[in-house]
């Protein structure tokens, strides 16, 4: 036995011990390492009945990536242009509610995070309860709101500034309006949480030394936030890409979310292979993508999640 | 830039923000009142409770919160245990594995919930087939399978929670229970486990909401046992509605009830608190006066404001009746379709008129030539003068009186034989 663990065991207690150090490995290792092995490994296989499946048929194949690549074989086109323009607008969508909701919650953190008083935890208050909300609900709410006969559409008729009612599902407004809204919360919090620590002496002696407020924020602030900042952008960015709920209900029927062609494949089409194949793509995109950007940034692994 | 101006920005800020964040929610909940059978604000109908009653009614909602409420218990103990054995493990962990170690844990919070679902699926269906069960074991079962499936992510939630209040624990404290004779067992249930309470009560409940409100993962595990949120997506999905808005505003209720209670109790220990340090040891002896419940808590002032809002409505909605009203609208419906069939009525009238009056002008046209001096051929001059009306104004009734004695006057007087035969 390792010093490590005879020394564990001893501060522990055998029985607590155990009992520790088996809910940690059933966890890491049987609810988070395993099945992510599972599923790479079966990305690799072809599409078999069940009886098949371990049989001569089943041998490592590339053809579920080659399918999102180049679509099925001896397709007319070169390329699956279908699949991949849905994958690469999914990722750039996701990267423009990111932007969108760091701009929209800075302020907001910020004047969270610095202003004193009784008022701010109304204000925390009112930033939760939305939160609490089931996802499928917040949603259907937007979803009252810029459908054709909804209120945003009754107004603007109403008062005369358009004639027609406009599609805001088809063009997709009312997505973007709900991925933003569903993750507002884990923006904020993070950033939050970094700027309540910020000394108010450093803002005022920027101030004393002259410079404008949109110095102050660009030379103090946003330095001393910057894991607050990186950390709510990476969940934002990793959630918005992975949502469901939001494109199933508010995307307009010709866009569709990359996620949703995932979830076609397991439960329409019944090619779980070639699910599983989609769903490692883009986890190992968004991880990669995430991890340039804090690369490009400057930004420590270690700082994020704190 | 001017610092007063500064400030109003601010608040006008914040007002669109906090617009943004819960308009949705009260234009939602309002939705749930009004009787128009598309869930709709404008335009307001009638007060209705109809909806809630619908929603009682609705078998796959009350089987739906079943299920919800069966997993939300299971994950809830799962995740908590794995939270605590795994922030337990974090702070005694060997520092070269801590990042790594951390890294994992960590994870699932970032994965998209899609891919837990996925896996978790793909992984026990493996183990189930190579343990040679059926597909009815209890390995494939959806509770199950859901259960594993959220408490993968929810546990780090958990962790996190915990790690937190951990990091706060003396550990001499547990030592001190061990050198004076106590089991490890002992003294975690009764030294770790009472300090640890509070954040073991906050990672509950969050690892319960988290299940109660998760779709991206349950929608590939659930199998047999549909959820609530399920249930939800896939009725938003085909067709919405204010049955759902009438559960979207009895879950809006209860979450504002929870929270300002919560607040209220909070900030009446900080009242007490603050008292105690202020009061002197005969104040202290006495009772705490009821009335100081309220003294200073905003909290509590608007619960009690919020209870007796829902007392209140709750009473109108078994008195209240609104069949008069919906009557009313439907009545109202019935007149506004009416009027609109009578226009059309009128607008089909009006065409067929016209096209008579052009056959008429085509068949008098025709015969005329060959007999000029007919009296019909002359009457029939005056159908495009009528014709013309109806072009230019809609309501012809009025025109058409109007011109016939000046059409007259105008050609009768010379074409009329009568006069002819006076002129002689």
């Amino acid at each position: 036995m390792p010093g490590f663990l005879k020394e564990f065991f001893n501060r522990n207690g055998t029985g607590m011990g155990l009992t520790i150090l088996l809910l940690v490995l059933f966890w890491t290792i049987g609810l988070i390492i395993l099945p992510q092995l599972s599923m790479l490994d079966f990305s690799f296989r072809p599409n078999l009945p069940p009886p098949e499946i371990g049989g001569p048929k089943d041998v490592y194949t590339l053809e579920n990536y080659q399918y999102l690549v180049y679509g099925p074989e001896g397709g007319s086109q070169d390329y699956n242009s279908v699949d991949l323009r849905v994958f690469f607008r999914t990722l750039i969508a996701a990267v423009c509610v990111t932007i969108f909701n760091l701009i929209l919650c800075y302020p907001i953190a910020y004047y969270l995070g610095q202003s004193k008083g009784n008022h701010i935890r109304i204000f925390a208050m009112m930033l939760i309860i939305p939160y609490w909300i089931n996802e499928i609900l917040r949603a259907f709410a937007l979803r009252i709101i810029f459908g054709e006969t909804g209120v945003l559409n009754t107004i603007f008729v109403g008062l005369g500034i358009w004639d027609t009612p406009f599609d805001f599902i088809r063009n997709d407004i009312a997505l973007y309006a709900g991925l933003g809204y569903a993750y507002i919360l884990l923006m904020i919090f993070p950033i939050y949480n970094v700027i309540e620590s910020l000394d108010h002496n450093q803002i005022e002696a920027a101030r004393d030394l002259g410079a404008p407020w949109w110095r102050i924020h660009w030379r103090v602030v946003i330095p001393y936030a910057k894991p607050g900042i990186s950390s709510g952008c990476t969940m934002v960015f990793m959630l918005s890409a992975g949502a469901l709920a939001a494109p199933q209900i508010l995307g307009g029927p010709s866009s569709l979310w990359f996620t949703q062609l995932i979830y076609q494949q397991f439960n329409d089409n019944n090619d779980w292979p070639q699910g599983a194949a989609y769903a490692i793509v883009l986890l190992v995109t968004c991880i990669l993508f995430v991890l340039a950007m804090m690369r490009l940034f400057k930004v420590n692994m270690g700082d994020i999640g704190k | 830039m001017n610092m007063s101006f500064l400030r109003l920005s601010i608040w006008v800020y914040l007002a669109i923000f906090f617009a943004y964040l819960l308009g949705p929610l009260v234009i939602m909940s309002v939705t749930a009142f009004n009787s128009s059978a598309f869930p709709r604000m404008t335009p307001w109908e009638c007060l209705t409770f109809q909806w809630f009653a619908e929603l009682f009614q609705d078998q796959r909602i009350l089987n739906g919160i079943k299920n919800s409420l069966i997993i939300g218990a299971g994950t809830v103990v799962l995740s908590v245990a794995m939270g605590l054995a795994g922030a337990l493990m974090l702070t005694q962990v060997w520092p070269k594995l801590r990042a790594t170690y951390y890294t994992i844990i960590i994870a699932p919070i970032l994965i998209p919930g899609v891919v837990l679902g996925i896996s978790t699926l793909v992984f026990w269906d493996r183990i189930n087939r190579m343990l040679g069960l059926g597909a009815d074991s209890v390995l494939s079962n959806g509770i199950f399978l859901t259960v594993i499936g959220q408490s993968t992510f929810i546990a780090s939630y958990c962790m996190l929670v915990l790690v937190a209040r951990l990091q706060r624990y003396d550990i001499a404290l547990t030592e001190a229970a061990l050198d004076l004779g106590a089991t490890h067992a002992q003294a975690f249930r009764k030294i770790l486990l009472p300090f640890m309470r509070p954040a073991i009560a906050s990672a509950a409940v969050l690892a319960f909401l988290a299940s109660f409100e998760n779709y991206n993962t349950t929608t590939f595990t659930f199998g047999e046992y549909p959820t609530l949120t399920i249930e939800l997506a896939q009725k938003v999905r085909y067709g919405i509605t204010p049955a759902i808005s009438a559960l979207a505003f009895i879950i809006v209720a209860l979450t504002v009830f929870f929270a300002l209670l919560n607040e209220a109790k909070l900030k009446r220990q900080e009242l007490v608190a603050a008292a105690r340090q202020k009061a002197t040891v005969e104040e202290l002896a006495g009772k705490v006066r009821l009335p100081s419940f309220f003294a200073g808590n905003m909290a509590a002032v608007l619960l009690v404001v919020f209870a007796v809002a829902t007392i209140t409505v709750v009473g109108t909605a078994t008195a209240y009746n609104p069949q008069q009203c919906i009557a009313n609208v439907k009545e109202q419906k019935r007149l506004e379709a009416e009027q609109r069939i009578q226009e059309l009525r009128k607008q089909r009238e009006e065409q067929r008129k016209q096209r008579e009056a052009q056959e008429a002008e085509q068949g008098a046209a025709q015969p005329a030539t060959p007999r000029p001096s007919n009296n019909s051929g002359f009457g029939n001059v005056f159908a495009p003068n009528s014709l013309g009306n109806d072009g230019n104004e809609s309501d012809d009734a009025t025109p058409e009186t109007d011109d016939a004695p000046a059409g007259n006057g105008g050609f009768g007087g010379v074409f009329d034989p009568n006069s002819l035969q006076g002129g002689d």
